[in-house]
């Protein structure tokens, strides 16, 4: 075979084998999407949503869960998100090429990738151990600690997106620092930061391992957020591992659950974002 | 000459007078606090990881004390008896981590040459958000998926081909070996690969986007075909952020854990063939952690802990610093 | 007078702008006096002992090849480049006597009496209304009524208020690119400054919209010191009383409009003025 033809050949190789490849990745993902839906969708009743998590061999909901995965959740983005904002301000507005502001952001990025069940770890020693029990706090900090570096990052860069002309045309009326900031350049950026929070939030509809350690499990339906709460991740990690039917039915339901709603968030942050860039 | 008036109307209503210069310090006040508010919470980003690495370190020093250096070496794991060794779950995290790596990596670049290079424009973004989704879909569903759907199939179909063909090579053949059960490294190896493929084929292909088409230009207009384009101007161009992509989803795949807890079968020993059970650093801490009795016990977990954390630590910061280098070089 | 003219006094009452004072023509008062004013980026010198007067109720254009300093001498005058660690200036400004350059002047306070608007329109992203408030919104507590009377003056002043009355609470993105550089005009002018500094104000802007800002800019400086960068020999010439030829970091020539461009002193100013360079 001369030259040429070989490399016709090789050239058809790699681009079969790229196509190849994106037809993987994307079978795994209608496949697990579909026996998600499969599995799960049996569990969809309104005993789910009305019922709480029953013991072995009978029939339940998760109403518990549901209600405890919301809680967490919501705690965890209520102090995350502030926290995770004015960091990323720092960073953006404050930090200008300063040693510091480096670090931090260095450090950030490692936290965003870190193992969640070493933070689960983390809140165990800082707060499960002096309080002497599991608690729906010390969830709801784990999760906020997997929070702020997702919105830090997403503040920073959307703060850094905002075009500097803008910030010295309200430093030309004579605005203060703070006011340009919080007036001009949080409205200019508010787009892509609600689509970072939402994407944060995304991130820790599904996470377990760092409610294993903190908030444990709760069987019963619990408003005490001193005690161990229910929620749905570690529902479906009990229910899942055991040997019986009825539980499993449960855990598929919790996960088609989960799954939705995640889906629903990063498709919905996907969007917003891309409706912000056609209005410029 | 005539002296005309000075201008001050305007002036004396807005700034000269009492409520100006109060203005004025409100002003400066909020700028100090809000600049202090900013500082503190940065600063917490920092005491969050140093409060990390505290826990870590003092959780994990009654089981270090013990036992020593010697801990990572050692493979037994007895409750019982109270002797604890790290060394088969770090087996178990590095090996599925390099399964992982072995088939995520191939995959995710041929994505990223398949969305940068031969897609056509209208499918690119809708086709990066579903590649995007495969890293949306929280561990545990990967998990239950995994131990429900694919492990079963893996144990009916892959496996037996696997041992019938692979493991009947002399010496080769021992890492295919044993029963075919479903569950086991491998197994959990693969699941891993599909997780992270997402993370390193968006880190390849934002790399790709950043060669500039008059370079990519100059060598078609030489004839080059696109397989040659890729592998000869795109890929070295982008060798830094490649090899950064990929040490980003080294970082997440060791880190794994609900994903890999249930299909890796939970067995504290060290198998030479892959189709077997093991252990991770995760899986163990996910499956012992809240059983385990006794202080040595949950220190020696903890211990396992801080390993994780530092191999983490480390392949993140090179994965950061190699990334780094690449935006300076872009002048990013 | 025009009816934009007379409107805007109708507007705004208190602005002493006399045009029957005939001393006004003859005898303009020198409002800032820039006086042996260097300036860096780091190291790099990018202004070399300028020094010229800006006077009161006149237009006074910049022009210079790219790289001269006319913008980085405008944004010296509101001392804009403060927002930027590394860039430092020497010398002195004198605003009605007083060195806005000295270390103790409080720069919010000066930017609210020293108005500027940028190449490309900066609209903020909220209405119409709130970005011509902002500004005033900083300074004063003024009853609703109030502030809706000083939105208007300022939108009328910048010849925009028939557009965007009936949609003041519309964003002011929406406005196409000449009306956007127009609000912003008017937000400037909101604040009741006493000196305007437009940079390039018209350069993003298609010729129709040039021409609109530049009859503003006429009408403007009837009670406004104005300092205008233009990359435009020909708006300077048409728009300008004084203008000032600059070259890479120096003042070449400083002069009436009508002289510098006829009977230009220095060689260097002739060869730009009749493009030998530039």
């Amino acid at each position: 075979m001369d030259l040429y033809a070989r490399r016709r050949v090789a050239n058809g190789v790699v681009m079969t084998l790229s196509v190849a490849a994106t037809a993987f990745g994307l079978l795994w993902l209608v496949l697990v999407l579909w026996t998600l839906l499969e599995n799960g969708i049996a569990a969809i009743t309104t005993a789910l949503f009305s019922q709480m998590t029953p013991p072995p061999g009978s029939a339940g909901g998760l109403l518990n869960a549901i209600f405890g995965s919301m809680v967490m959740t919501l705690i965890a983005t209520l102090i995350g998100t502030p926290t995770g904002i004015l960091a990323g301000t720092f960073l953006a507005e404050y930090s200008r090429g300063s040693r510091f502001g480096e670090v931090v952001r260095f450090i950030n990025d490692i936290l965003l990738s870190a193992p969640s069940i070493i933070v689960g770890l983390f809140v165990y020693g800082l707060l499960v151990v002096p309080m002497g029990h599991f608690s729906a706090w010390a969830g709801a900090v784990a999760l906020a600690i997997i929070v702020i570096p997702v919105v830090v990052r997403t503040t920073e860069d959307m703060l850094n997106l905002v075009p500097n002309a803008l910030r010295e045309a309200a430093a030309a009326l004579g605005s203060p620092k703070w006011k340009v900031i919080v007036m001009v350049s949080y409205r200019a950026a508010i787009q892509g930061m609600v689509t970072g929070v939402m994407l944060a939030v995304a991130r820790i509809a599904g996470e377990t391992a760092p409610l294993l350690f903190t908030a444990l499990n709760n069987q019963f339906w619990s408003t005490d957020l001193n005690a161990p709460m229910a929620n749905l991740p570690v529902v479906i990690f009990q229910f899942a591992m055991s040997p019986y039917a009825d539980w499993q039915v449960l855990a598929w339901g919790g996960a088609l659950l989960i799954t939705l709603t995640v889906l629903f968030l990063n498709i919905g942050a996907r969007m917003l974002a891309s409706w912000s860039t056609f209005k410029q | 000459m005539v002296i005309l008036e000075e201008r001050t109307v305007a002036a004396d209503i807005v700034l000269v007078g009492r409520s100006a210069a109060r203005q004025r310090r409100a002003d400066s006040i909020g700028d100090a606090v809000f600049r202090a508010l900013t500082f503190l919470f940065a600063l917490l980003v920092l005491l969050i990881l140093g409060g990390v690495i505290v826990a870590l370190v003092d959780g994990a020093m009654p089981a270090l004390r013990t036992f020593g250096f010697s801990f990572v070496f050692t493979e037994v794991w007895n409750p019982v008896t109270e002797k604890f060794g790290a060394l088969a779950p770090i087996y178990g995290t590095l090996v599925t981590s390099a399964i992982a790596m072995l088939v995520g990596i191939p995959v995710a670049f041929g994505v990223a040459v398949f969305i940068t290079e031969i897609c056509p424009l209208w499918l690119k973004r809708p086709l990066a958000t579903m590649i995007e989704l495969l890293a949306a879909i929280p561990s545990i569903i990967y998990g239950i998926w995994g131990l429900f759907v694919f492990a079963p199939f893996v144990q009916q179909y892959i496996q037996p081909a696997i041992i019938d063909t692979l493991g009947q090579i002399p010496g080769v053949g021992a890492l295919f070996a044993g029963p075919p059960l479903g569950i086991g490294v491998l197994t959990a190896g693969f699941i891993l690969a599909i997780m992270v493929l997402p993370f390193i084929s968006s880190i390849m292909r934002d790399v790709f986007e950043t060669v500039p088409a008059i370079l990519k230009e100059s060598a078609y207009g030489l004839g080059a075909t696109r397989s040659e384009v890729v592998r000869q101007i795109v890929l070295p161009y982008t060798r830094i952020g490649v090899v950064g992509g990929i040490m980003l989803g080294l970082g997440r795949a060791l880190g794994e854990t609900m994903a890999v807890t249930f299909v890796i079968g939970n067995a504290h020993r060290i198998s030479a063939s892959i189709l077997q059970p093991g252990t991770t650093i995760s899986a163990s801490l996910a499956n012992e952690f809240t059983e385990a009795f006794g202080d040595l016990y949950r220190s020696s977990l903890i211990a396992l802990g801080f390993i994780l954390f530092v191999i983490t630590f480390i392949v993140l910061a090179i994965a950061k610093l190699m990334l780094l280098r690449l935006q300076k070089r872009a002048g990013g | 007078m025009s009816p934009n003219q007379a409107a805007a006094r109708l507007a705004m009452p208190l602005v002493p702008s006399d045009p029957d004072v005939a001393d006004l023509a003859t005898m303009p008062r020198q409002k800032a006096v820039i006086r042996n004013v260097d300036f860096f980026y780091d190291n790099f010198q990018a202004l070399k002992n300028v020094s010229l007067p800006l006077h009161d109720k006149r237009v006074t254009a910049f022009i210079g090849p790219s790289g001269c300093g006319k913008s980085t001498l405008l944004r010296i005058l509101n001392r804009i480049y403060q927002l930027y660690p590394g860039q430092r200036a020497t010398g002195e400004v004198l605003v009605d006597g007083e060195n806005i350059l000295a270390p103790g002047v409080d720069l919010n306070l000066l930017r609210a009496r020293i108005g500027m608007v940028f190449q490309k329109p900066t609209p903020f992203p909220m209405s119409i209304y709130d970005n011509i408030a902002f500004g005033i919104r900083l300074y004063e507590r003024l009853p609703h009524s109030e502030l809706d009377d000083r939105v208007e003056s300022a939108l009328r002043r910048a010849a925009l208020w028939d557009e965007v009355r009936d949609k003041l609470r519309q964003s002011g993105l929406s406005l196409s690119g000449g009306q956007q550089q127009r609000l912003c005009i008017a937000r400037a002018v909101a604040v009741q400054p006493e000196i305007l500094l437009l940079d390039e104000p018209a350069s993003a802007l298609d010729p129709l919209s040039t021409q609109r800002i530049e009859e503003l800019i006429a009408e403007l400086k009837a009670d406004y010191c104005i300092a205008i960068v233009t990359h435009n020999m020909q708006q300077a010439a048409r728009s300008s009383d004084y203008t000032a030829f600059m070259y890479i970091g120096e003042l070449i020539e400083f002069d009436e409009t009508e002289r510098i461009f006829t009977h230009p002193k220095e060689k260097h100013t002739e060869d730009y003025i009749t493009g030998r360079f530039g």
